[in-house]
């Protein structure tokens, strides 16, 4: 696959969360990539969902979501 | 006509371009030459204890057709008497009052051969001094030059030796055989430096001759580690003038040099922060009359944006150099074929196959003829095929709206921090 449409496999992950009311809440990044944690609050319960993030470019996307978010 | 006077750090020239202390400005005659011909100052090849020096000196390093690519040489400080020297000085300012006269001066660590030297050249009326700690070869075996230069200490200290006596602005000449030249910079500074000068020549080894093993240059079969200089050592010393220009310790003016040849690279180093530039190789390649150009360009130039005086666009790019962790990560360009200019030589294709990221397609039209086009969304703009191409206007890179807002990685990695610390809060 190109790289490209990696990235826009993983773009459209963190969209659809995005989408769902989710929020970055942390983020770990090692060699193998960023593990992006999200989280979101509904009638007092707490979901939480993870990505594993590895293109360079959805790690810019993913990025910039959250610099709008802080 | 703009006017191209500079004034560094007090030293009046009437353009400039000056000539790097160096063989071309190693006698009375060839500085009154260079100056019929032109040029606003001269760095007096540097004065010193009168040494030996060797035969031979010199090797060029040629690359596709370029004779003169990057030039080295092992040749030392002046081999002439400093009583010659110094009435030659004298004689030449005489003559051309209005032009600069700079002694470049080198000796041992000590404070009292400081103050000697210093008061010897000031008595012939010279404009200002250059302190040489910058010569790799030679002297720096004896404990001068680079061999100094490169401890920043011994810079501050015989900087401030030499400003103890000195009453016209001292130079101070900075090695690039260092890893960051802008802490011998601010040593000199702290010496009370009036102004710097970038850069003298970087170490190396011009070549080997596979017939006979000899070093080039050799002496008598024996080679020695020598200084580069010249076209290929521009962007080295462009980015240690920028360095030092965007220092905030560093408020001294600076005089670039390394590799300029031509009246653009004088306007690089000026934009990036030199308040006037020095020539050595590119004179010794084609004399004295390249200044010629220099002047007439330099004219033009200035004319053509309405920019009155020369000074005017030192330090105009400065505040463009900064950090990687300030660029936007979320800036875009990529590569675009015009198929009506391009030759079909498939260079481009090549380089990103093989180098890059496999995004030029070899495509065929209706016709069954064969074009390229780049895959724009995998295209990561490198530049690598615009570089390789041998067609002007084949390829362009083409900015692309940013999808997202600019991002650098300085502030990405604030978010992340933010982020992580907003987790413990929950
Ligand atoms: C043959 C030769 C001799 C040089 N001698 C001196 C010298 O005596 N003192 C000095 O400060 N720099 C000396 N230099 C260095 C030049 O002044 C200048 O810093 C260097 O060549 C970079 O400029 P360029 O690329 O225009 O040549 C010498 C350079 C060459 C090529
Ligand atoms: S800019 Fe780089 S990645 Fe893009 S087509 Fe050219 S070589 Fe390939
Ligand atoms: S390198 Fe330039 S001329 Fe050659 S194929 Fe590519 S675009 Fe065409």
């Amino acid at each position: 696959m190109s790289s490209y449409h990696e990235y826009m496999a993983e773009r459209e992950k963190i969209d659809f969360l995005l989408q769902k009311g989710f929020k970055i809440t942390a983020v770990t990044e090692n060699l193998s990539g960023a593990f992006v944690t999200f989280e979101r609050t509904e009638n007092n319960q707490t979901e939480q969902e993870a990505l594993h993030i590895l293109t360079a470019d959805a790690r810019k996307y993913f990025s910039s979501v959250l610099i709008q978010q802080v | 006509m703009a006017n191209l006077t500079t004034n560094l750090a007090g030293i009046q020239s009437p353009n400039p371009f000056w000539l790097a202390s160096a063989p071309p400005t190693n006698s009375g005659y060839q500085v009154q030459r260079a100056f019929e011909a032109g040029w606003g100052g001269a760095v007096w090849k540097t004065l010193g204890d009168p040494i030996l020096n060797v035969s031979s000196r010199f090797a060029a390093v040629g690359f596709n057709g370029q004779r003169v690519a990057g030039f080295n040489n092992i040749e030392l400080i002046t081999d002439r008497p400093l009583e010659v020297n110094l009435k030659e000085i004298y004689e030449t300012k005489k003559k051309f009052p209005n032009h600069a006269i700079i002694a470049s001066l080198m000796v041992e660590p000590q404070q009292e051969k400081w103050h000697e030297i210093v008061k010897k050249v000031e008595d012939v009326g010279v404009d200002g001094l250059e302190l040489n700690f910058g010569c790799p070869h030679g002297m720096a075996e004896r404990g001068m030059g680079a061999a100094s230069g490169q401890v920043p200490d011994l810079v501050e200290k015989q900087t401030y030796w030499a400003k103890e006596v000195a009453q016209t602005p001292v130079i101070v000449k900075l090695t690039p055989n260092i890893t960051d030249i802008t802490v011998t910079a601010e040593a000199a500074v702290r010496g009370g430096a009036d102004a710097v000068s970038m850069i003298n020549t970087i170490n190396s080894l011009a070549g080997v001759d596979i017939h006979s093993w000899n070093t080039i240059p050799h002496v008598a079969g024996k080679g020695a580690h020598g200084g580069y200089c010249g076209p290929a050592v521009k962007p080295i010393a462009l980015n240690m003038v920028a360095e030092c220009a965007r220092s905030p310790f560093i408020n001294v003016p600076i005089s670039g040099m390394g590799g300029v040849s031509n009246w653009q690279e004088a306007v690089e180093f000026m934009l990036m922060g030199a308040a006037g530039v020095q020539v050595c190789t590119a004179a010794m390649h084609h004399g004295f009359r390249i200044v010629e150009d220099m002047i007439q360009g330099l004219n033009y130039y200035l004319d053509e944006r309405g920019i009155k005086k020369v000074s005017d666009i030192v330090g105009k790019a400065v505040s463009k150099y900064s950090d990687w962790g300030n660029l936007d990560l979320n800036y875009k360009v990529v590569a675009r074929i015009d198929p009506d200019t391009c030759i079909n030589c498939n260079k481009c294709h090549i380089s990103c196959e093989d180098t890059s990221h496999q995004c030029i397609d070899m495509l065929k039209d209706p016709s069954g003829k064969s074009y390229l086009k780049v895959r724009e969304e995998d295209c990561v703009g490198c530049n690598l095929c615009s570089i390789v191409c041998p067609v002007d206007g084949a390829i362009s890179m083409v900015e692309l709206p940013n999808e997202q807002p600019p991002m650098t990685w300085n502030e990405r990695q604030a978010a992340l921090q933010a982020t992580a610390v907003q987790r413990l809060d929950v």
